[in-house]
């Protein structure tokens, strides 16, 4: 399933970064492709293009029309009810079809020789441009069927008229290399794929590393990989801070929080193994418990071995305590430097821990006091009590 | 493979983005106007009335009004300047409250639009027109309503309300033509066969009061034709009927006997026009547009609104 999905994400992928590049090099970094300056064969005061001819929307066009010895010329782009009522019965060339770059179908069609009004008068145009000599516009086309009218203004006409075109993408030229990117990267995704990395199991976010660490029955640490880490089970996930100088922070742990059964050391006498994460900001970690088919590692497997021998389902776990109190486990050749002072034989089962037990509250204490002449109060035993007469007693009072 | 989806919903959203197309419908057509544009016609037709009104000149309204809106503001004007009477300018906001664009695949468009006047207690129900591209817009029909009366709800399809042939009586007891007809025809003869086919409503009975009273006059032949001009702004209604935009001709005419003279009260739009009143024989002419409702089915066709005045006058 997933290799099959790694080839449709690479077929995407290529399509996506072929049009990508396709449309960088057509369009070009000014996301436009340009054709013109074409002449046009007229000697009258209007070119248009017949209602449907412009069949496109959401592209990007820039018209320049030019006239020579600086004759006043008027481009503008409206919808073809207006443009059609407006130059109805002006005679014009109309253009009747047209194919990109430059391939216009045009015919005369007669009619009065003047517009019924100054084209810079409308207020329909959607974008209209005048100027001697010249005028250029852009647009986007919009949804709507619209006609594209080159008109003459004043007494002039519009011989000798050169029109370009510009055709484009807004924003064309990034968006193909968008498109190149996404599709780089999805050849790139369908890669790691088809070679079996879990690349959808981890949203914690890209800056985050992942380290497996096996922990042997003598403490000693072992990075392993992520498919090794799969054998295991996960006993403990810890999350780590690394600074940006890649030190573990320390992590204050909250005074108020219960304490942590799933993260509290436990004492199994079984293999583990640790992760953790290392990132630059935050990381996690995870302890893994071993699961029962799997075979041991060397170390690991000598270290069940010497343990079953010293009792045959029950494994030694030597503990020392240092001058704080702190436990340390330690092999049992290191066990011997040290001094023997308990056993604790734990009990280790599948099932969770038990709740911790409510801790009984300390008996109440009677203390007896003897007060002597001089009013000094003296402690004494429960014994000695015997020997004086009870005055009064009082109790605690809070 | 949650993010391969995502991978590929973003390929898909960025190149459908925007994406240049061919359009699929290349049926030519427009809405009247949008919203911007009818903020500006109304901006600008508020300009130059209110300067037509300071001037007490109809002249300039003849770029923003026309047809029998302009007849009977131009014939108010007309009154004010014979009475020397000074018109109220309109300096209070623009109440419109609805707009009605509909969707045209040639020219002329029009548009409707519902302007509340508080001052008057009326709705004026407005049609404005653009007869060809290279025209302005036009006001050409404002028939008002009290303010209590409802419209009747507009048929749209979408955003887009229905135009209705004025000879398309599909549906109704008769088209808008015929109603317009039927309507004048009733105003002219209570008498006549169409008199049945309509609602005798306030405006008929307020129109025959009106020619009573002239009727009554000793020695004077009095006589009031109206006709209807062609219908052109229907609207269909959710209800299956139309709405429709009338224009009816009103002529008054008056022949008197010699020795005699008809006069109108000082002030009135009648002494304005004949301020010596008719000795042989003279016509005064009015204008009114009114507003018809024609239900679905076979109910009568009613006027719901109305506005005109005298527009001129003959005096032989």
């Amino acid at each position: 399933m997933r290799t099959r999905l790694s080839w449709v994400l690479t077929g995407l992928g290529a399509l996506s970064a072929v049009a990508g590049l396709a449309l960088i090099l057509i369009l070009g970094p000014d996301g436009r492709f340009s054709t013109g300056p074409h002449s046009v064969e007229t000697d009258g005061i209007a070119v248009v293009t017949a209602p449907k001819v412009i069949s496109w929307v959401d592209l990007q066009i820039d018209v320049l029309a030019e006239v020579p010895a600086q004759k006043p010329v008027f481009v503008g782009i409206g919808n073809s009810v207006d443009v059609e009522n407006y130059v109805g019965e002006t005679a014009r060339l109309e253009v009747t079809g047209f194919h990109t770059p430059w391939k216009p179908k045009t015919r005369q069609v007669e009619g009065r020789p003047g517009l019924p009004g100054a084209p810079t008068a409308l207020d329909w145009w959607r974008t209209a441009s005048a100027g001697r000599g010249g005028a250029t516009i852009s647009t986007n086309l919009p949804d709507e069927t619209v006609s594209l009218a080159i008109l003459s203004v004043g007494d002039s006409n519009l011989s000798g008229l050169k029109v370009s075109i510009a055709y484009g993408l807004k924003g064309g030229f990034f968006k193909g290399l968008g498109l190149l990117m996404l599709g780089a990267g999805a050849i790139l995704l369908s890669r790691l794929m088809r070679r079996g990395e879990d690349i959808w199991a981890h949203d914690e976010g890209d800056d985050e590393d992942v380290l497996y660490v096996f922990i042997d029955d003598d403490g000693v640490e072992h990075e392993i990989s992520a498919e090794e880490a799969e054998d295991y089970e996960v006993v403990e996930v810890e999350e780590v801070v690394v600074d940006e100088a890649g030190e573990v922070a320390d992590e204050q742990p909250d005074p108020d929080d219960e304490p942590d059964a799933a993260a509290a050391p436990e004492p199994k006498p079984t293999s583990r193994f640790a992760s953790r994460l290392n990132a630059l900001k935050s990381s996690v970690g995870s302890t893994f418990e071993r699961k029962p088919k799997l075979e041991p590692d060397a170390a690991a497997a000598a270290a069940a071995a010497a343990a079953a021998a010293a009792s045959d389902d029950e494994e030694l776990v030597y503990l020392f305590v240092d001058e704080h109190g702190v436990e340390h486990e330690i092999s049992a050749d290191e066990a011997e430097k040290y001094e023997f002072i308990d056993e604790v034989v734990v009990e280790v089962d599948d099932e969770p821990d038990e709740p911790p037990a409510p801790v009984p509250a300390p008996e109440e204490r009677v203390m007896y006091v003897f007060v002597d002449e001089d009013g000094v109060e003296h402690e004494v035993s429960e014994d000695e009590l015997a020997d004086f007469e009870v005055i009064d007693e009082e109790g605690d009072k809070p | 493979m949650k993010r391969l989806v995502a991978a590929t919903c973003c390929l898909l959203v960025l190149s459908g983005c925007s994406r240049p197309h061919e359009r699929s419908d290349l049926s030519v057509g427009k809405d009247a106007a949008r919203t911007s544009e009818v903020n500006r016609v109304f901006e600008r037709y508020r300009l130059v009335r209110n300067a037509a009104i300071k001037l007490l000149d109809p002249r300039p309204l003849s770029t923003v009004e026309s047809d029998a809106v302009l007849d009977i503001d131009s014939g108010s004007f007309e009154v004010s300047q014979r009475l020397a009477q000074k018109q109220k300018q309109d300096t209070s906001a623009i109440d419109v409250t609805k707009v009605v664009t509909p969707h045209f695949s040639k020219y002329p468009l029009w548009f409707l639009a519902v302007v509340r006047d508080r001052a008057k207690g009326v709705n004026r129900i407005q049609i404005f027109e653009r007869a060809q591209a290279a025209d302005p817009w036009l006001l050409v029909a404002s028939p008002e309503t009290v303010a209590e009366i409802d419209l009747p709800e507009l048929r749209s399809s979408g955003s887009k309300v229905t135009p209705v042939s004025p000879d398309n009586g599909k549906g109704m007891a008769m088209s808008a033509q015929a109603a317009a007809t039927a309507y004048a025809t009733t105003l002219g003869d209570a008498n006549a066969p169409e008199a049945d086919t309509v609602v005798n409503d306030s405006f008929i009975r307020q129109m025959r009061a009106a020619a009573e009273a002239s009727t009554g006059l000793t020695g004077v032949k009095f006589a009031q034709r109206w006709t209807a001009e062609d219908v052109r702004f229907v609207l269909r209604t959710a209800d299956g009927g139309a709405l429709a935009f009338v224009t009816l001709l009103r002529y008054d005419t008056y022949e008197v006997k010699a020795g005699l003279t008809v006069s109108w009260p000082e002030g009135t739009p009648q002494q304005a026009f004949l301020s010596t009143g008719i000795s042989d024989s003279g016509t005064l002419q009015y204008k009114h547009q009114v507003l018809l409702h024609l239900p679905g089915g076979n109910d009568k066709p009613r006027a719901i609104g109305q506005y005109g005045g005298v527009v001129g006058a003959v005096n032989e």
